[in-house]
């Protein structure tokens, strides 16, 4: 099992190293450079500026000096916060981005299983009714006019929550964004747990449990439960790449100074080297799940085990 | 001293279906002794497992059971899941026709068999793994010691198959309902696991059920056979009478179609023409009659009463009457 685990983390590796050289170049292909709208510069300090970023080298040997600094764990400096290293950028804003997704991921989970467990459980009943409709409004809803709903109620009219900001160490500012960031996800593993259980509950070896006697609760513990679980487990990779994507918004509604923001004004400013960043943080982050999903699965199902 | 163990009373299975109600099973009685083998033939369809799992309370929430169905003086049918759950794993058990989906995949085999000994003999883990060991020994699974901690998938069929009994027998049960225990197998080891069931019946004077759709294998180890057909009962009576002189066309088609190995005669195998018929669309009076050759107006009207004889016979045309 360990040397499984070991032997797909540096599978991860190469392909790492393919998302980072082919967004490199892809961004590099987009029309527009870091220093372009600053129509007032005279064109010598463009060059000077291009040149102390090493931008007037040829494009292999950019990418070249970014893998480098990269093994060395030195993800350049950005061309935009001048004073500031992608490094320290991303160190600011990572530790709330990745509380927010993975509070909002495990709140999924604890939330959206039992949910739809209960629905197959009282199949066709008004609870799996009831229960469904709100699924199917959690999936269609999309966060920013969830996120503004929520703060509207809880923060401004009941007061219970702030409305938005940050103050670190304050868990209640989390609160709202996770809620909005997870319904969705919520949402979709509850419909994903109730279908499987569903098929689960009607297989041999659910009859074969029964047979033996053993209550309705134990059959769902001890038989049924696992095996339900693994569709729910193979969609942790896309929901990481849902809640990434999702926290950029969520962050925003909620004033946030997560990771998130970096990621859509280094695009905007074509600050190469910060996008650069976000995205071997979070592909590497997206990366990770898909292989605690993959070794989750390998424990609910030891059929897939040590190969 | 016979003492019946089982008693299945106008038994029938109804499923409601988008397209209707489809009777699956119709007005089937069985009385199954200590000791007891009772062999249910037919062919594919004819309603020989939705019986029993009507028995054991297994079937989907679209089927609805009519009929009553008692274990000792212990009601099976409508008696609540607590009091049914007392008895199924206990007093009755059942394998299932397909042992490659019918264990758990992620348990290993020995916790599956030793589930039920913790639940209905209260045994410690320890001990019910220790039970658990003897089974597997007794079903004659090799290797058993290391088989306990192995998973299903690493199991090959016969394995599997053997496993399931265990798991059946776990408990000692009065009633064991073998549905198909042999058709996954090959030749040697279907022969292995019949002879095992035969023996255990003898050894513990259990009532065994065995639904199959092979006349050999009831021939090898049934004491009584029944046959059905679209979801009726059609012929009853002692395995020595049904294989040689049966009086329904049916049974006897049956074993027109069937190799022997003991049999000498040079008469060809025929095929039983026409195909079984699907319990949504049955055919009007006596189901067989559309495949029957001496099928006549009756036939096609009326449904045949049982007639008593050398064997029980829904037949208009029993062979033996004038
Ligand atoms: N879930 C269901 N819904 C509707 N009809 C069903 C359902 N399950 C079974 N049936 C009907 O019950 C009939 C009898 O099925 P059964 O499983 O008892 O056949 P069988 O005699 O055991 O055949 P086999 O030898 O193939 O196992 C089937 O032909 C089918 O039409
Ligand atoms: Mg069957």
């Amino acid at each position: 099992m360990l040397r499984y685990a070991l032997r797909r983390l540096l599978g991860v590796i190469p392909t790492l190293f393919a998302i980072i050289t082919l967004s490199f170049f892809v961004i590099r292909i987009a029309p527009g450079g870091p220093f372009d709208d600053e129509q007032t510069l005279p064109p010598e300090i463009k060059a000077n500026l291009e040149a102390a970023y090493g931008l007037d080298q040829p494009l292999h040997v950019q990418y070249g000096r970014y893998l480098a600094g990269l093994v060395r764990g030195d993800f350049g400096p950005s061309f935009k916060f001048k004073d500031f290293s992608v490094t320290e950028l991303i160190a600011q804003g990572l530790p709330i981005s990745l509380t927010l997704g993975l509070s909002a991921i495990l709140v999924a989970l604890l939330i959206g299983v039992p949910l739809g467990s209960l629905a197959a459980l009282r199949q066709n009943r008004p609870t799996d009714h009831s229960i469904m409709a709100v699924a199917v409004l959690g999936i269609a809803l999309p966060s920013f006019v969830v996120g503004p709903l929520l703060a509207l109620t809880f923060g401004l009219h009941l007061r219970w929550l702030p409305v938005a900001g940050w103050e670190s160490g304050q868990w209640r500012y989390l609160v709202l964004p996770v809620i909005t960031l997870a319904l969705p996800v919520i949402a979709y593993i509850a419909r994903l747990t109730r279908g499987s259980l569903l098929e689960v509950l009607r297989s041999n070896f659910v009859r074969t449990a029964r047979s033996k006697g053993l209550s309705e609760r134990a059959i769902l513990w001890r038989h049924a439960l696992r095996p339900a679980m693994l569709p729910v487990v193979s969609y942790l990779g896309p929901a990481t790449a849902f809640v990434i994507t999702g926290s950029l918004v969520v962050e925003t509604v909620f004033g946030l100074p997560g990771s998130g923001r970096y990621l859509v004004q280094g695009a905007i400013n074509r600050d190469y080297t910060l996008v650069m960043g976000m995205i071997v943080v979070y592909g590497s982050v997206t990366l990770l799940f898909n292989l605690i999903a993959d070794l989750l699965y390998g424990w609910l199902d030891p059929r897939v085990r040590y190969d | 001293m016979n003492r019946t163990l089982l008693s299945i009373r106008e038994l029938s299975v109804r499923y409601s279906t988008p397209d209707g109600i489809v009777p699956a099973v119709n007005d089937f009685s069985l009385d199954l002794q200590a000791g007891e083998c009772v062999g249910i033939v037919g062919e594919s369809g004819a309603g020989k497992s939705q019986s029993f799992l009507a028995v054991m309370g297994l079937l989907p929430g679209n089927a609805t059971v009519g009929g009553t169905a008692t274990l000792g003086s212990e009601s099976l049918l409508g008696c609540g899941i607590d009091a049914l759950n007392r008895l199924r794993g206990a007093r009755i058990a059942m394998i299932f026709q397909d042992p490659m989906t019918s264990l758990t995949p992620h348990m290993r085999v020995g916790e599956q068999i030793a589930e039920s000994l913790v639940l209905h003999k209260g045994l410690s883990q320890t001990d019910a793994m220790a039970r658990a060991l003897d089974l597997l020994q007794q079903v004659q699974v090799t290797d058993a010691r290391r088989r306990l901690h192995q998973y299903p998938h690493e199991l090959s069929g016969g394995m599997r198959q053997r496993v399931m009994i265990a798991v059946a027998l776990a408990c000692d049960p009065e009633v064991l309902i073998a549905d198909e225990p042999t058709t996954a197998l090959d030749v040697t080891v279907q022969a292995q696991i019949l002879s095992l069931l035969a023996e255990l019946k003898r050894e513990r004077r259990m009532g065994l059920v065995l639904v199959t759709h092979d006349l050999g294998v009831v021939a090898g180890v049934a004491d009584r056979v029944l046959v059905m057909y679209g979801g009726r009962v059609v012929e009853s009576g002692a395995v020595g009478e049904m294989l040689v002189s049966p009086r329904h066309p049916y049974t006897r088609a049956l074993l027109r179609s069937m190799p022997r190995i003991d049999d000498d005669r040079t008469a060809p195998l025929t095929a039983i023409p026409g195909q079984p018929p699907s319990p949504a669309k049955l055919p009007s009076g006596c189901a067989f009659h559309p495949r029957c050759a001496g099928a006549d107006a009756a036939c096609r009207d009326q449904l045949p009463a049982m007639l008593e004889g050398r064997t029980r016979a829904a037949c208009h045309h029993p062979e033996g009457a004038s």
